[in-house]
């Protein structure tokens, strides 16, 4: 009887894996790799962005796409250069995918890039805003988010001619993204008429802001507070720039600016504090668009919980890949092609078009939210 | 200029005296058996978390919530030592409990990665928003005032434990001379183990007040630790002292740098000044024999 029972076992085990691979078989295959920050203090970029990557892959792969299925193999990029690079070359020596996607901070992207280049193989980053990721750039690198001078432009302006600022004091992390974004704000809002008060950069180990919210508060009044930050710093620092009194949040008059850098919930994390925060975000889910507001149901039936513009940006890369497989791209270089050709892509977070640099030069993924005395958000009408 | 001057000694003494806590768990640890504990951040880190789950999914006090992580780092000092260090140490090798440190860290971080998940969480203190206003336009928080009283008793208390009451003196005496202590009837083991768990239950207290402060992810122990090996360093490896005057010196240091300098000089200049102390005070600030260290 235990006999038998083994061989049933056995057969039914055989079985199965023949018809698992009959199956593979019958589906040509579109290996992505993703490089996210699965580690540190950037890994809530990673778990939200496999998200959004998770939930489109199931979406595609219900059909395919011309005869192609999608999988994808992640490895942790941890938000820096080295270990982004040892990630990176993990992946594309043990995986050998066809395109690369990743990664959310400049950093890492940079550092990235070089890899894709010499490997050829086509690299779609959503999260990085440094302009030297696509200007200069290389052939192989593509951006579907802003960059800092769409984003530095466009807020400085609305500051000075919406908000009425006058005086801005900068706040930024010590990095390429963070020195880059800054530095777009303060040239555009000085040639505009306006006055950088400060320009203050840190590291990303500084926990305690009350000194830096301390200096703030010294220098009279300041009428908005671009800040570029990762979410845990972000928080810190919008609590102690309202203990010090210099934001509405804490009964001043300083308005806190942001652009794509924090997740959705972090005014529900930093409470009344973020109250009057303007920022950018690059999904709007207001938006009526019959794409977006199947994509927040899909997501809440799987996850249970509002989609952010993370979630939002990783599916639009896979919906992205996904056209490009069905205009043709099979290989690296047929996908690296399609990409650059791509005019007109509708996405959840907004509409594709690369320059000759690769970047995206539509403006529509740019959303302007204001945070209200309840913590919701309103969208402001700004592009 | 003067009120923003008090300001930031202010904000300096709390972050100091944060570092205090933190710091004198590592002199200790090192002043009994001249031993790095690498582990030490994490501990900070689980007191944290302690007292971020006894405030938020119980619905406990937040005060009381430092007495929780205190329980908890205590308790935990006591399971890793008597787990990992203390077998270790039996066999003889200096060097086996150090790399047992890292491993140990490397283990509680990916536990709590595993747990907790990598996304910060908004740990507010209640008292964090009700500010008191001093006189010259400067103000303390009710939550950096909780700190700095809860820093001073603690520190009060340790020093007394070990300047008058006899446990504290055989800990100074098995830190002086482990085997001709155990000669004079005092058990090395027992007191090695109360040190891990003094030095453990201060980190679990100091992470219980740095949680609100702290971005609250599973790595938040490690950016204090790298500032409270400097300031072990800078007050004398194992001199309780030192690494009071030491917490509140690079406190203070780092405040008046973000003031008058540049927030994104502070490394430089606390590490500079270790550096200049490791040059011209290789003992640190206060200097004693080695004997005489805890």
């Amino acid at each position: 009887m235990r006999k038998t029972s083994l061989c049933i076992a056995v057969a039914a085990i055989f079985g199965l894996s023949v018809a698992t691979s009959c199956a593979y078989a019958q589906d040509k295959l579109i290996k992505i790799g993703g490089l996210f920050p699965m580690s540190g203090p950037g890994s809530y970029f990673g778990v939200q962005d496999k998200q959004g990557i998770e939930l489109a892959l199931a979406e595609m792969n219900k059909t395919g796409v011309n005869g192609y299925k999608f999988e994808i193999q992640y490895e942790d990029s941890a938000c820096g250069p080295l270990p982004a690079t040892q990630a990176g070359k993990r992946l594309l020596d043990q995986y050998k995918p066809q395109i690369v996607l990743g990664e959310e901070c400049s950093d890492a992207t940079l550092a990235i890039m070089p890899l894709m280049d010499e490997a050829k193989v086509p690299f779609l980053n959503a999260g990085s805003s440094s302009i030297k990721v696509t200007d200069p750039g290389n052939p192989w690198t593509f951006r579907i988010m802003p960059n800092e001078v769409m984003q530095g432009v466009d807020i400085a302006t609305n500051a000075y001619k919406r908000l009425n600022a006058r005086s801005a004091v900068l706040l930024y992390e010590n990095t390429n993204a963070g020195i880059g974004n800054a530095k777009v704000f303060g040239d555009t809002f000085k040639s505009l008429g306006g006055q950088v008060l400060a320009d203050i950069g840190f590291g990303r180990d500084v926990n305690d802001f009350t000194a830096i919210a301390t200096r703030i508060a010294g220098l009279g009044k300041v009428d908005v507070i671009p800040t570029y930050t990762l979410e845990g710093q972000g928080l810190r620092i919008t609590q102690a720039l309202a203990q010090a009194g210099v934001t509405k949040g804490g009964g001043g008059g300083a308005i806190q600016l942001g652009t794509i850098w924090l997740p959705f919930g972090f005014e529900q994390k930093a409470g009344k504090a973020a109250l009057g925060y303007v920022r950018i975000v690059q999904f709007d889910p207001t938006d009526k668009r019959e794409l977006v507001q199947n994509f927040i149901r899909s997501f809440k039936a799987k996850y249970n919980q509002e989609p952010t513009h993370l979630n939002a940006h990783a599916y639009d890369q896979i919906l992205l890949i996904a056209d490009v497989v069905r205009r043709g791209g099979k290989d690296p270089q047929s996908i690296r092609d399609t990409l650059a050709a791509t005019k007109d892509f509708h996405g959840v977070t907004g509409s594709v078009e690369f320059d000759k640099h690769n970047q995206n030069i539509r403006m529509d993924t740019i959303h302007y939210m204001e945070t209200l005395p309840d913590l919701s958000w309103q969208a402001l009408a700004w592009n | 200029m003067l009120a923003v001057a008090v300001q930031q000694a202010i904000n300096g003494v709390v972050f100091g005296s944060l570092y205090v806590l933190v710091a004198l768990g590592l002199t200790l640890i090192y002043g009994v058996l001249v031993q790095i504990n690498f582990a030490h951040a994490d501990i900070v880190t689980i007191g944290a978390f302690a007292a971020y789950f006894f405030t938020y999914t119980l619905g406990g006090n937040y005060v009381a919530s430092i007495g929780v992580a205190l329980l908890i780092g205590a308790a935990l000092g006591w399971l890793i030592n008597a787990s990992i260090f203390a077998p270790l140490r039996e066999r003889g090798s200096e060097l086996l409990p150090l790399i047992a440190t890292i491993g140990v860290s490397v283990l509680l971080q990916n536990a709590m990665l595993l747990w907790f998940g990598p996304i910060p969480y908004s740990f507010d203190s209640p008292y964090s928003n009700q500010v008191i206003r001093l006189p010259g336009g400067t103000f303390i928080t009710l939550q950096n005032l909780i700190i700095i009283a809860v820093s001073t008793v603690t520190i009060a208390l340790l020093y007394g434990f070990m300047r008058f009451t006899f446990m504290g003196k055989a800990l100074r005496a098995v830190a002086q001379d482990r085997e001709t202590a155990g000669l004079m009837g005092i058990n090395p083991n027992a007191l090695i183990m109360l040190t891990f768990v003094i030095a453990s239950a201060l980190a679990g207290m100091g992470g219980a007040m740095l949680g609100p402060i702290l971005v609250l992810t599973p790595f938040a122990g490690t950016s204090v630790i790298v500032k409270a090996f400097a300031i072990v360093i800078i007050g004398g490896f194992g001199n309780v002292a030192g690494t009071i005057i030491a917490g509140l010196l690079v406190g203070l240091i780092e405040s008046y740098t973000t003031q008058f300098i540049n927030p994104g000089l502070t490394d430089i200049v606390v590490f500079t000044l270790l550096l200049a102390v490791l040059a011209l005070r290789p003992t640190g600030l206060i200097a004693e024999k080695r004997e005489e260290n805890v």
